[in-house]
C-alpha cells in the first residue's frame, strides 16, 4: 500500500507525465521518451520505487485469442465429461446465460495425448504446441470476473472491470520506457481484416498519456500514420526546410531558456525522419531465410496472415519494441455453436505460427528476455448451449505463457472433474498481471500513478487482491 | 418490527451516517445499542455513543498516540486528541472507514504494529479499536465519519477581502493582488506587460481558439485609447468563435460524442447535434450557468412543457438540455447477448450519467464507491446509490422492462412555428412527390416502347394455367423443386389463376418453380439486340392477413432444377427485394450457384410493371438491365453467352413468397439503326431522371417525417412513479442490497433543508433530478460553493493551461490542493454575485496583469516554476485549435454554424479523416463527427480524446508521431499550400510576401534578421526546385508549413 498520496502526486510528477501540467518538466519524460537503452536509468532515480532486481523478461508479446478459447476442448481434458456426455450436468452449481439453451453434457470430440519430456497434455488440435510444451507453462487454474466480453476484455487488459483504465501494454511501457526511439515502444499488430471486439480499447492508455497507448501496425505498407514524406518534396528540399524550421524555432526557444518540453520537440523532428527509415525496414521481410517463413507459415494461405503478424513481432522485439500485441478480428473464439469444427479451423490457424514464435525466438537467444503469452478473457461452459455450442465462463480458463523466467514444461493448478470451476492454485487475472510485471522487474504494488485521488496500479492490490504466484517462475 | 427499525435507522442514515448498520459487519451487541438508541430518538443515545468513544477510545489515544499526534507536534498532520480531530484525519485522509477495517488506516497502522512505533498497542486495546470501527465509530460527531465537512471546497463560499500588496504598479486588480502577495511572500512579483501582439494573440487564442487576423493585431497596435486593451477583449467575447471554443470544453466535460460506444458498431447518434448547437448558443449568450445547469439536469422537470403542445423556443432548449445526462454510452440498443450482458450495458448508461455529473459539475471521484465506501473521499458505498436513485428514473437499469433503448428516447417538442412549417413543408413535399409519380406514369404510358411479343399472358383465358405453364423446365423432364408446385391447385407450393391474375402460393421452405413450358433464346444475335421479360406486381401478399413477401423472386434461362443436367449456366434467379436493388444468381440452386452483382435500384412494391432485359452488347457479352415500368434503371451487369442457355421463365417458390401478378410479357427488341439508338439512350436518360426525382421526392418527405426538426433527443424519468434503487453489494449487479433512498452525497448535504423530490409538473417524472438542480444551484447550498468552484477552476484551466486546482475532475479531499485557495473562492464568489455570469470570469481573469504578463522565461530570471504565476506559463494548442487556426490562417475555415456533424471518413490506410473536398470539410473542429471508436487522427495524435466517459483536462504531450503529422500529413500540406497561394495572391512584392506570413501565423511583425533568413531560405529552396516554372511557389509552399509546423504557431505563450 502506498503510504501517502502526496508522496505519489510527488513521485509521479517527478517521473514527469510528460509536459502535461507543467512546461518545465517536459524533458524528464521525453528522455525516457526519446532515450536509449541505457538513459532510461535516468529514469531510475524517479522510478526506484517500483523497480525491483531480478526481473529477467525485457519484453512482452502476447497472442490474444478473443472470444473465450475452449479449455476443455484444448488444454484441460476432462474425461468425467467423456463420460456424461449428452446427459444432465451432474456437477453442482452452474451459471448459465441462455437458459433457454441450456443442453446437457458436452464431451470434447477431440483426443488427448502427453507430449514432451514433460508430458503435458494437450489436444490433438494442436501439433505445433505439443513441440513447445517443454518451454511453456501451462495454466489450468486462470478465473476473470465477468462473463460478458467488454468487460472481460478489460478485466485481462487493465485488472478493471470499468471502462477507460490504462492496459497492461501501457503499464509497462510508463514503467521501462523503450529501448528503441526511432519505434513506438507498444506495438498492436491487428487482423487485416478489421479490429477485435471492443477495437482500440484494448490498447488505449485510459488516463494515462497518449504516448503510452498501443500504436497499431497497419498491415500493408504504412504500418504507421503520415510516414512518407509528400511525394512533391524531394529529400534535399526536406532537409533544407527542416534546417529553416529549427532556425525558426531556436528563435523562439530564446525566449524560453530551458523550456526541455520545446527543446524536446525540435529533437522530435530528427526522431521521426528516423522512424521514416526505420519502419519500413521492419516491414521488409526480404531478408528472412525460406525455413523461417516455413516456420512461420507464410506460405500456407491458412497460416500466412497471423504468421506474418507473428514474425513481425519477433522483428519487433529484437528491435527493442517492450509490448507487442497481436489481435485476431471480432471473436474468433466464441463458439456458441458449432464450438468442435470452429475450433478445428481456429487451431490449423494459429497453432502453428504461435509455437513457430517460441521456436524462433529460443533458437535467438530471445526467449529468455521475451514473454509470450497465448490467452483470451474467459473459458467455456461444460454444457452445451443449443446442440453443438458453448457459452461463456468466467470461473475457469486455460492460457499458456512461454520465456522471461517462467518454467518451461510446467502445468499449474487444475479445475474441477468438468472443468467448470478452478478449484486449486487458483491464479486470477490480476495474479497474472502481478507476476507479469514481476518477472519483468516491476513491483506491481509499487507501480502506480495517482488517479482518481489515489495512488492508482494495474493490480490494484488491496481491492483484488493481487498476489505474485512464484509457482510459475522457473 | 425489523421493517421499523429499518426506517428509523434509514432517517439517521439520510442525516449522514455512512453505512446503514444492516450491512455492516457487526456485532449483535452494536446493532442492538443503535437500534435502541435510535428508536428513543434521545440525546442519550447519542450520549451512549459519546460515551462509548471517551470512555472507551479516547483513553487509547491519549495514553498512547497523542503525544506525537496532537496539537503540539501532529506528525502527519494527525492529531487524536479531539472527536473532531480524528474525524479529518491527517495528511493521508481520513484514517477511520466505519464498519470497515480494510479501509481504516488507523486499523492497517495499529494492527501492523507499525503505530505506536516504540510500543505497540497490547492485544486488549487493539481489539477494543477493532469493534469500535466495526461498530461505525460510534461517538464521533454524527455523520461527520468520512465527511469531509470542512474540507475548503466544500465549505460554503464567504466574502474574502484580497490582500494586500506592495507593488503599487497600475493595472493591478483586485483578482491580481491574491497572486502577487503570495508572490511577494516568496520575494517575486509579477511580470512586467507582455507586448502588444502577445497579447491580443494570447487573447484571440485563449477565447476563440483562433490567432488574430492581420487587421485585427494592426488595428490593436494602432489603438493607442484608453482601455484599448479591454476593448480588445471585448470584441473577442462576442465573436460566435467564442462560443465554438468554450461550447467545446463544456461538450468535453459533458462527454459528448456522435455516437453509443461500446460495442464495435459504436452506432450513430443522429440527433445528439442538437445539444452540441444548444451549448454552443448558451455560452455566446453568456447564459447563466445556474440556469444552464439546470435546464442539463431537469429541463424536462421545469415547468412550461405540456406534451402533446407546441412548446416555445425557450422551452425547446431546455428539452434538448437533457441530452446531457444520456451523453455516456449506451449500448443498449444494439446488445444482443446474453441477459447479464445486456443488464452491463444497461448499468454503463446509468452509471455514466453518474460520473459525468459527479466530475464535470461537483469536481468529484464518485465510483469509486460503487463497490465499497471511498477510501479518500467522504463518499460511502450508500451515497453511491442514493446518488444513483436520482437517476434511476431515467435509466432504470436494473429492469429489463423499463428500459427504453437510446434510440426510442426521443420526444417530438414542436414550436407553432416549426409545427406550421413542418405541415406546410411535408405537404409540399408529398404533393410534389405524387405529381411527380402521376407525371412518370404518364410519361411511361406513351412513351414505353414496344417490341415483337414472344410470349404474353394476362390470365385471361379460359384454358388452365397447365396449358401453358408447369413445374418442368422446357427440355427437361424433372419436376421443378421439391415438392414440385401444383399447379391449378391453392395447395402450396402452388400457382392458379385468380381473378385474371396468376397467383404464387409460397410458404415452404425448399426450393421450387413455377416455368412457361415454352422456351426462348436468351442470347440475342445481333448487337444492340434485346430480349426482355416483365410482369405487372399485382400484390405482394395474397391476403390482409399474410405476411407481404420477403422477395419477389423470378427466373429467366430456366433449363433443369436437378443442376445434374448437361447444360450448365442458365437458371438465372432474380431475387427483387422490397426496398433496394435485386440480386442475381446464376445457375441456382445448388453448389455451383454463382451470386452476380446486384442490378437495379427500386424496390419491389405493388403497382409497378418490373422484370429483366438482356441486351447484345458485343464481343460474346450481354447486359441484364432492371426494368422498371418499361426502362431499363441504373446498375447493371454483364453475363457471358455461357450463363444465358435457351430455357423458359417462371417464378420462384421459397419461405414467404406468395405474390399476384399479372401480364407476363416476354418481348424482342431488334437493334435499331444508331440514330433510333440514341432517341432510345435518350429516352432511357430522361426516365431515369425522372425516376431519380420521384425518389429524391419521396425520400425528402420520408425524412422530414421521421426527422422533423423538432425531434429531440431527450432525456426524462421513464414514469414519475421511482423504480427501486438496490444498493449493488461491491457492485455486483446480481447481488441487490437494500432499497436506497434519493439522495446527493452526505457531505454535502443540509441536514436543515432535506432533499425533497415532490414530483413535477403535469406529475410525469418524479422530481428527483429537479430535487437535485436545486440543491446544486440554491445559493444557500454548500453544493452551489463547490459547483462554482468546479467551474471556475475550469475556466482558469483553459487560460492559464493549469486549473488554480490542477485536478479539475476532483477538487475532494484527494485531489490535488489549489495554488491559491483563495483566489479561487474570491472568484467563485464573483461568478455567483454575477448571476453566474462565465464572461464576467473571463474579463476578470483576461483583464488582470496576471494574464497580461510576460510569458519571457529570460526577461523573468527568478521564476523557476509557472504555477504560482511570476510569468504566464507557455503551454501547446489543443488539437482542435491547432487544426482550426491551421485552416484559418490558410484563408480556408468555413465559419458555418451548427447542424449535424461533417462525417468521418477512414482511408485506405486506416486513418481517419475529413474528405476535404466533402461539403463542410473545412468547418471547425467542433463540427466534426465525434465518434467514439474513431477520433480524427490527426486530431488523436494531438491528443484529442477517445471519449469513454468524459474528458476534463487533456495531456499535452510531445511525440515524434506528432513530428511525422505535422512534416508529412495531407492536411499540413494542403494548408501550407493554401496559405502559400493567399500570400503570394496578396503581395506581389517577396519581402511584403515574408511580412504577410509571418503577421498571418504569428501575428507579429517579422524582425529585420528573420526577414533576411527567410528570403534566404525561399532562394535556396527555388533554386533547388529550378527549372520547374513553379519553383517559386514551391518554395513558398515549404516556408509557409514551417510557420504552420513551428513551435510558435503551435504554443500560446
Amino acid at each position: 500500500m502506498q503510504s501517502s498520496p502526496e508522496s505519489y502526486r510527488e513521485s509521479v510528477t517527478r517521473r514527469g507525465f510528460l509536459s502535461q501540467y507543467a512546461g518545465s518538466l517536459g524533458g524528464v519524460a521525453l528522455a525516457h521518451l526519446l532515450a536509449s537503452g541505457e538513459s532510461c536509468g535516468v529514469e531510475t532515480d524517479a522510478a526506484a520505487g517500483f523497480l525491483k532486481p531480478g526481473g529477467k523478461a525485457k519484453s512482452v508479446i502476447c497472442l490474444f485469442q478473443h472470444g473465450g478459447p475452449s479449455q476443455m476442448d484444448l488444454f484441460d481434458p476432462k474425461p468425467a465429461l467423456q463420460k456424461y456426455n449428452g446427459q444432465a450436468y451432474p456437477g453442482g452449481k452452474l451459471e448459465v446465460h441462455f437458459d433457454k439453451q441450456k443442453g446437457n453434457v458436452l464431451g470434447s470430440p477431440f483426443k488427448f495425448a502427453r507430449h514432451g519430456g514433460s508430458g503435458m497434455e494437450l489436444c490433438e488440435l494442436l501439433p505445433h504446441t505439443a513441440g513447445i510444451v517443454d518451454d511453456i507453462t501451462m495454466i489450468r487454474s486462470m478465473k476473470t470476473e465477468s462473463v460478458d466480453h467488454e468487460s472481460a476484455l478489460r478485466l485481462i487488459h487493465t485488472g478493471r472491470f470499468l471502462a477507460g483504465m490504462p492496459v497492461w501494454g501501457s503499464w509497462v511501457v510508463y514503467g521501462l520506457g523503450t529501448e528503441n526511439a526511432n519505434l513506438p515502444a507498444y506495438v498492436v499488430l491487428t487482423d487485416p481484416g478489421g479490429l477485435p471486439v471492443d477495437g482500440e480499447r484494448n490498447w488505449s492508455s485510459g488516463w494515462l498519456p497518449a504516448v503510452y497507448q498501443g500504436t497499431p501496425f497497419r498491415s500493408g505498407n504504412t504500418p504507421v500514420l503520415d510516414l512518407k514524406t509528400p511525394a512533391d518534396l524531394p529529400d534535399r528540399a526536406r532537409n533544407v526546410q527542416l534546417k529553416w524550421l529549427q532556425e525558426l524555432n531556436q528563435g523562439h526557444l530564446k525566449r524560453h531558456p530551458g523550456n526541455t518540453e520545446l527543446e524536446a520537440r525540435l529533437k522530435n523532428f530528427e526522431t521521426a525522419a528516423r522512424m521514416q527509415m526505420a519502419v519500413p525496414e521492419l516491414l521488409d521481410f526480404a531478408r528472412e531465410t525460406a525455413s523461417t517463413r516455413e516456420l512461420y507459415g507464410l506460405d500456407n494461405p491458412a497460416t500466412a496472415e497471423y504468421g506474418r503478424r507473428c514474425l513481425l513481432a519477433r522483428r519487433l522485439v529484437e528491435n527493442g519494441v517492450r509490448f507487442v500485441q497481436i489481435y485476431m478480428k471480432g471473436q474468433p473464439w466464441d463458439t456458441h455453436s458449432n464450438n468442435a469444427q470452429s475450433l478445428k479451423g481456429l487451431c490449423a490457424t494459429t497453432d502453428g505460427p504461435s509455437a513457430a514464435l517460441v521456436k524462433d525466438l529460443k533458437q535467438r537467444g530471445l526467449l529468455d528476455s521475451t514473454i509470450v503469452m497465448w490467452t483470451g478473457e474467459f473459458g467455456r461452459l461444460p454444457i452445451s448451449q443449443g446442440t453443438d455450442g458453448r457459452d461463456h465462463n468466467r470461473h475457469a480458463f486455460s492460457m499458456w505463457i512461454a520465456g522471461g523466467g517462467f518454467k518451461g514444461g510446467y502445468t499449474h493448478g487444475s479445475t474441477d472433474d468438468f472443468g467448470y470451476e478452478s478449484v486449486k492454485d487458483v491464479v486470477t487475472v490480476h495474479d497474472l498481471h502481478a507476476t507479469l510485471l514481476h518477472t519483468l522487474g516491476i513491483d506491481h504494488r509499487k507501480l502506480a500513478v495517482q488517479h482518481d485521488g489515489r495512488g492508482t496500479s494495474l493490480t490494484d492490490a488491496e481491492v483484488t487482491g493481487a498476489k505474485l504466484v512464484p509457482a510459475l517462475l522457473a | 418490527m425489523i421493517f421499523r427499525y429499518f426506517r428509523l435507522i434509514r432517517v439517521v442514515c439520510f442525516e449522514g451516517i455512512a453505512k446503514p448498520l444492516w450491512l455492516s459487519i457487526c456485532s449483535f451487541h452494536c446493532l442492538f445499542l443503535m437500534i435502541f438508541s435510535l428508536a428513543n430518538f434521545s440525546e442519550g443515545a447519542v450520549a451512549d455513543d459519546s460515551a462509548k468513544y471517551s470512555d472507551a477510545i479516547a483513553p487509547i489515544f491519549k495514553e498512547r498516540c497523542v503525544k506525537c499526534h496532537g496539537p503540539a507536534k501532529s506528525e502527519g498532520k494527525l492529531d487524536l486528541s479531539t472527536a473532531a480531530a480524528v474525524v479529518r484525519g491527517g495528511e493521508n485522509g481520513s484514517i477511520i472507514a466505519s464498519h470497515q477495517l480494510d479501509e481504516s488506516l488507523l486499523w492497517e497502522r495499529i494492527k501492523s504494529d507499525e503505530m505506536p512505533p516504540k510500543q505497540p498497542l497490547t492485544g486488549d486495546e487493539k481489539a477494543k479499536i477493532k469493534a469500535w470501527i466495526l461498530a461505525g465509530a460510534p461517538g464521533l460527531p454524527i455523520g461527520s465519519v468520512h465527511s469531509g465537512g470542512d474540507h475548503w471546497a466544500f465549505r460554503k463560499l464567504v466574502p474574502i477581502e484580497p490582500p494586500s500588496v506592495k507593488n503599487r504598479m497600475p493595472g493591478l486588480s483586485r483578482m491580481d493582488r491574491f497572486i502577487e502577495a503570495a508572490l511577494e511572500r516568496d520575494g517575486r512579483t509579477l511580470a512586467q506587460e507582455a507586448p502588444k501582439p502577445r497579447l491580443i494573440r494570447r487573447v484571440s487564442l485563449s477565447l476563440t481558439g483562433l490567432p488574430p487576423t492581420p487587421d485585427e493585431v494592426e488595428a490593436f497596435l494602432a489603438d493607442s485609447g484608453l482601455n484599448a486593451y479591454e476593448r480588445m477583449v471585448e470584441r473577442f467575447l462576442a465573436s460566435p468563435r467564442y462560443g465554438e471554443r468554450w461550447g467545446k470544453y463544456w461538450l468535453d466535460a459533458a462527454g459528448y460524442a456522435d455516437s453509443n460506444g461500446y460495442f464495435n458498431a459504436d452506432s450513430d447518434r443522429p440527433l445528439a447535434y442538437r445539444y452540441r448547437d444548444y451549448v454552443i448558443r448558451a455560452w455566446n449568450q453568456d447564459l447563466p450557468l445556474d440556469r444552464f445547469v439546470r435546464e442539463q439536469l431537469a429541463g424536462d422537470e421545469l415547468p412550461g412543457y405540456q406534451p402533446g403542445q407546441a412548446v416555445s423556443g425557450e422551452v425547446a432548449d431546455r428539452l434538448i438540455a437533457t441530452h446531457f445526462l444520456r451523453n455516456g454510452q449506451d449500448g443498449s440498443g444494439e446488445s444482443d447477448g446474453n441477459p447479464d450482458e445486456v443488464r452491463v450495458d444497461r448499468y454503463t448508461a446509468l452509471e455514466s450519467s453518474q460520473q459525468m455529473i459527479s466530475s464535470a459539475l461537483l469536481g468529484l471521484t464518485m465510483q469509486c464507491a460503487k463497490c465499497h465506501s471511498h477510501k479518500f473521499e467522504p463518499i460511502s458505498h450508500e451515497d453511491y446509490y442514493r446518488f444513483q436513485a436520482i437517476l434511476a428514473p431515467v435509466f432504470p437499469a436494473a429492469t429489463d422492462s423499463l428500459w427504453i433503448k437510446p434510440q426510442a428516447r426521443f420526444v417530438l417538442a414542436p414550436t407553432k412555428q416549426q409545427e406550421r412549417e413542418f405541415e406546410r413543408k411535408l405537404k409540399d413535399l408529398e404533393e410534389r412527390a405524387a405529381k411527380l409519380k402521376a407525371s412518370l406514369g404518364e410519361w411511361v404510358s406513351g412513351n414505353r416502347p414496344r417490341g415483337v411479343v414472344l410470349f404474353r399472358d394476362d390470365f385471361n383465358l379460359e384454358t388452365t394455367l397447365a396449358a401453358r405453364w408447369s413445374n418442368i423446365a422446357p427440355g427437361d423432364n424433372h419436376p421443378g423443386g421439391s415438392p414440385p408446385v401444383s399447379v391449378d391447385s391453392e395447395k402450396p407450393p402452388a400457382a392458379r389463376r385468380r381473378g385474371g391474375r396468376l397467383e404464387v402460393i409460397s410458404g415452404i421452405t425448399n426450393d421450387s418453380w413455377l416455368t412457361t413450358m415454352e422456351s426462348f433464346d436468351w442470347t440475342p444475335e445481333t448487337v444492340g439486340e434485346s430480349i426482355q421479360a416483365t410482369f405487372d406486381l399485382v400484390e405482394t401478399r395474397l391476403s390482409d392477413q399474410s405476411k407481404p413477401a420477403e422477395r419477389v423472386g423470378y427466373f429467366l434461362a430456366t433449363h433443369d432444377f436437378d443442376d445434374d443436367g448437361r447444360i450448365v449456366g442458365g437458371n438465372i434467379l432474380v431475387d427483387g427485394h422490397p426496398s433496394t436493388s435485386s440480386s442475381v444468381i446464376v445457375d441456382y440452386p445448388g453448389k455451383d450457384s454463382t451470386p452476380k452483382a446486384s442490378i437495379g435500384r427500386t424496390g419491389y412494391v405493388t403497382g409497378k410493371n418490373y422484370g429483366v432485359r438482356v441486351t447484345n452488347i458485343g464481343e460474346g457479352k450481354f447486359r441484364l438491365d432492371h426494368v422498371v415500368d418499361g426502362f431499363p434503371e441504373e446498375g447493371s451487369l454483364t453475363l457471358l453467352a455461357a450463363d444465358l442457355p435457351n430455357g423458359g421463365f417462371g417464378f420462384e417458390y421459397h419461405r414467404e413468397r406468395s405474390f399476384l401478378v399479372d401480364n407476363v410479357v416476354v418481348e424482342r427488341f431488334a437493334a435499331l439503326p444508331a440514330s433510333d439508338r440514341s432517341s432510345i439512350a435518350n429516352r432511357d436518360e430522361e426516365f431515369r431522371r425522372r425516376q431519380k426525382e420521384l425518389e429524391s421526392a419521396r425520400t425528402q418527405a420520408l425524412g422530414l417525417k421521421n426527422n422533423p426538426p423538432f425531434k429531440i433527443s431527450w432525456a426524462t424519468d421513464v414514469s414519475a412513479k421511482p423504480p427501486e434503487t438496490h444498493l449493488l453489494v461491491r457492485g455486483d449487479y446480481a447481488k441487490p442490497g437494500a432499497v436506497m433512498m434519493a439522495s446527493p452525497i452526505s457531505a454535502l448535504a443540509n441536514r436543515n433543508a432535506p432533499f425533497l423530490a415532490e414530483g413535477s409538473a403535469g406529475g410525469r417524472t418524479t422530481g428527483r433530478r429537479l430535487a437535485l438542480a436545486n440543491w446544486l444551484t440554491d445559493p444557500n447550498e454548500r453544493a452551489s460553493s463547490l459547483l462554482a468552484r468546479v467551474q471556475v477552476n475550469r475556466i482558469w484551466q483553459s487560460h492559464f493551461g493549469v486549473g488554480i486546482v490542477s485536478t479539475p475532475e476532483n477538487l475532494g479531499l484527494s485531489g490535488s490542493p489549489p495554488t491559491h485557495p483563495e483566489l479561487l473562492d474570491w472568484l467563485s464568489l464573483e461568478f455567483i454575485r454575477s448571476g453566474w455570469s462565465v464572461k464576467h470570469v473571463h474579463r476578470l481573469i483576461l483583464n488582470s496583469a496576471a494574464f497580461r504578463q510576460t510569458s519571457d522565461a529570460a526577461e523573468v530570471p527568478a521564476s523557476p516554476e509557472t504555477r504560482s504565476l511570476g510569468r504566464f506559463p507557455a503551454f501547446r494548442l489543443d488539437a482542435e485549435s491547432i487544426r482550426d487556426s491551421m485552416l484559418f490562417v490558410s484563408g480556408e475555415l468555413d465559419t458555418t454554424m451548427g447542424g449535424p456533424y461533417v462525417p468521418i471518413q477512414v482511408n485506405g490506410d486506416g486513418a481517419v479523416l475529413i474528405q476535404e473536398s466533402e461539403p463542410g470539410g473545412h468547418r471547425r473542429s467542433v463540427y466534426l463527427q465525434q465518434r467514439r471508436t474513431q477520433v480524427i487522427s490527426l486530431l488523436q495524435v494531438f491528443d484529442a480524446p477517445t471519449i469513454v466517459f468524459n474528458s476534463l483536462r487533456r495531456p499535452r504531450t510531445a511525440m515524434p508521431l506528432q513530428s511525422l503529422a505535422l512534416m508529412n500529413s495531407d492536411f499540413v500540406r494542403s494548408r501550407s499550400t493554401a496559405f502559400a497561394g493567399r500570400v503570394q495572391r496578396h503581395e506581389s512584392d517577396e519581402q511584403n510576401r515574408v511580412r504577410l506570413a509571418f503577421m498571418t501565423a504569428y501575428s507579429r511583425r517579422v524582425t529585420g534578421q528573420e526577414e533576411m533568413a527567410a528570403l534566404r531560405f525561399l532562394d535556396e529552396q527555388a533554386r533547388f526546385y529550378a527549372p520547374d516554372a513553379k519553383a517559386r511557389s514551391r518554395a513558398w509552399i515549404d516556408f509557409c508549413q514551417s510557420l504552420l509546423i513551428s513551435n510558435e504557431f503551435l504554443y500560446v505563450d
